[in-house]
């Protein structure tokens, strides 16, 4: 497909400067429309569920402390190593006891990783974004601050609006056997589970069957699922 | 009295009128960290020599430390202005390297955020080539639509910027009906805000002056300066990998490849534009035809993946808590190499891995379309004039995060 280009200015056009005019008036006509800009400390921009914002360790009820079983999940899946998990194993009943949870904030790359593949919901990243800092001992949170951050979620506004059901918890469409079953207990029984998003017009074929190259990268998958 | 100057460097006989200057590293019109060396006759530049690497980080040599997945992560900070284009290649190059199968709905979805990827990209693009040749307005206009898709992308995966969204063998999220709703008024409203840019701009007299012949490239030469993407296309090759190699759902779309002839600035500024109308078509198709099912596949791998082949993470779990097996059993990994190449905003980026059956890449090599570009502006902006080059250096749309990497 060639490019089309507009036609060229005549020598009236060029006299009356009629292309300076059209964008002036653009712009004249957008000095009276709504102002698209948001004032941020007064207004605070839009956080949707599944944000990935300051790091948090639940808080269980029942026990009053957290959820972890020191499982060491997240600190293998992180790729910027920022997790660190102290624990010992209680010699009664052999379960692990976790003593010292750390998260560098400033080393995080804020990837929700962990949050993934946390079997009990123990870690979690909440909608909070503002907490700079002028010094770093602040940002290394250990477990006691990663507590304290959760209490701080669960008394703002959007706790009470998602009731603390971040949907990366049970991602949309993830198959059944990829999760692991007992674990996400956490998420209440009568959560309305949204209907999938389809789209409106299914059924169109493949249209250039023949084009090789990279196309057999997925060899079966065109005639099992093609709709 | 005479008194003669000396220079850094040696002045060959003949060149002593010539001087030389260094534009960057923290010019604003160099996109990011790009240094300059100009030699100069007047206002013509005789020699131009770019230096890069000052946002080196050595993403490659991270690489061969990391899981396949974890790697996923870095590709995010490579071309910041399309993080979803970058993880979707990734993806896309591993998944070939593991023979991992990718469901429908996710390779729709991948085309979606590429294609949402490449408006914003294009937009921000547009955006500072306007700023640096001296439409201030476009800037500020270009930043409206790009907010828009910054948002459904925070609201699609956690993130505005670093998105993460893929995964080895789908996608990390399903969309929602809001998510789908609010890309589509965007897709409705895109081409009359595409056109107030074009009102602004297009016809201008001091935007023709500053853009048409300069930067010519035929495409003879073009091919041979490695030029990808728009920078390629506005000299008339047809060569886009979508449409030739295509990936994802791509060849489940309708859409053409906009294609320049005089190869100038201007023709590539049409091209992109032109470029951003199909992204929109592409788009609504995705919206219409997008199939249901699940978004990420069965056999596709763990978060957490074993370093050594066959070797089985495997956590004891305390016993009266029973909650999980945590077992990895992906035993081989394939060895061999595997060079995959993804159409992304800036070009055609690349990745070539070299696995020696382990866990984590023997070797990552990342084919990037700015580094490649940007070498090209010394043969461009020879014998052009000075602020020609800061017009040249915006239609390569180089971004140096990419670049240097």
């Amino acid at each position: 497909m060639k490019i089309q280009y507009k036609p060229k200015r005549d020598l009236l056009e060029t006299i009356i400067h009629l292309e300076i005019l059209q964008g002036l008036a653009l712009t004249l006509k957008k000095l009276f429309s709504k102002p698209i800009t948001r004032e941020y400390p007064g207004e605070m921009p839009p956080v949707y569920p599944g944000f990935r914002g300051q790091h948090a360790l639940v808080r269980d009820p029942v026990s009053g402390t957290s959820k972890c079983i020191a499982c060491l999940r997240c600190s293998q899946a992180c790729p910027a190593r920022c997790i660190r998990v102290k624990y010992h194993i209680d010699e009664s009943n052999g379960s692990r006891i976790v003593d010292n949870y750390e998260i560098e904030a400033l080393r995080c790359v804020y990837c929700g990783y962990c949050v993934e593949v946390c079997p009990v919901n123990a870690v979690t990243m909440t909608d909070i974004f503002e907490y700079s800092s002028t010094d770093r001992q602040s940002l290394h949170f250990d477990k006691e601050r990663l507590l304290e951050n959760w209490d701080h979620f669960t008394k703002s506004d959007s706790y009470e609006r998602q009731s603390y059901v971040n949907p990366l918890w049970r991602p949309r469409g993830f198959p059944k056997s990829r999760l692991t079953a007992s674990s996400r207990e956490s998420v209440p029984k009568n959560r309305k589970i949204e209907k999938q998003f389809t789209g409106t017009k299914l059924g169109i074929k493949k249209n250039n069957k023949e084009a090789g190259g990279y196309n057999n990268l997925y060899p079966t998958h065109g005639e099992k699922n093609a709709h | 009295m005479s008194r003669k100057i000396s220079f850094n460097c040696p002045v060959q006989a003949g060149d002593e009128d010539r001087y030389r200057i260094q534009m960057g590293p923290q010019h604003p019109a160099t996109h990011g960290v790009l240094r300059v060396d100009l030699d100069l006759d007047g206002e013509i530049i005789r020699k131009c020599n770019p230096h890069v690497g000052y946002l080196h980080r050595g993403f490659e040599k991270l690489a061969e430390h990391r899981t396949y997945v974890q790697n996923l992560v870095l590709t995010d900070r490579l071309d910041y202005m399309a993080a979803m284009a970058n993880n979707v290649g990734y993806c896309e190059a591993v998944e070939k390297l593991l023979a991992i199968e990718v469901p429908q709905r996710s390779r729709y979805l991948r085309t979606m955020v590429c294609e949402m990827a490449r408006l914003a990209s294009h937009l921000l693009w547009l955006a500072t080539h306007a700023l640096d040749i001296g439409a201030m307005t476009v800037f500020l206009y270009c930043f409206r639509e790009r907010e828009e898709l910054l948002e459904i992308f925070a609201e699609l995966c956690g993130s505005r910027l670093t998105n993460t969204y893929t995964r080895l063998g789908g996608v990390r999220q399903d969309v929602t009906h809001s998510i789908m709703m609010k890309l589509e008024k965007f897709v409705d409203s895109f081409p009359s805000n595409l056109e107030e840019y074009e009102t602004l701009i297009d016809t201008n007299r001091i935007w023709l002056k500053r853009t048409i012949d300069v930067g010519t490239v035929g495409a003879d030469e073009a091919v041979g300066l490695c030029l990808t993407g728009a920078s390629l296309r506005g000299s008339g090759v047809d060569y886009d990998i979508r449409k030739h190699f295509p990936y994802a759902a791509y060849d489940f779309m309708d859409f053409e490849v906009p294609l320049g002839e005089t190869g100038d600035t201007y023709a590539r500024y049409r091209c992109r534009i032109e470029e951003m109308l199909q992204s929109n078509s592409i788009l609504r198709q995705c919206i219409e035809r997008m199939p249901p099912g699940p978004i990420i596949g069965d056999d596709a791998p763990d978060l957490i993946m074993p370093n050594k082949p066959g070797r089985k993470v495997e956590v004891d779990v305390p016993a009266q808590q029973s909650l999980i097996k945590l077992v990895e059993d992906r035993e081989t990994f394939m060895e061999g190499d595997v060079y995959v190449a993804t159409e992304v905003p800036k070009g055609e980026l690349g990745f070539y891995f070299v696995s020696d059956g382990n866990g984590t890449p023997y070797r990552m090599h990342i084919r990037s379309p700015s580094f490649l570009h940007i070498s090209a502006l010394k043969t461009m902006a020879k014998g052009s004039m000075l602020a020609d080059l800061i017009a040249i250096i915006g239609t390569l749309d180089v971004v140096l995060g990419e670049c240097d990497r």
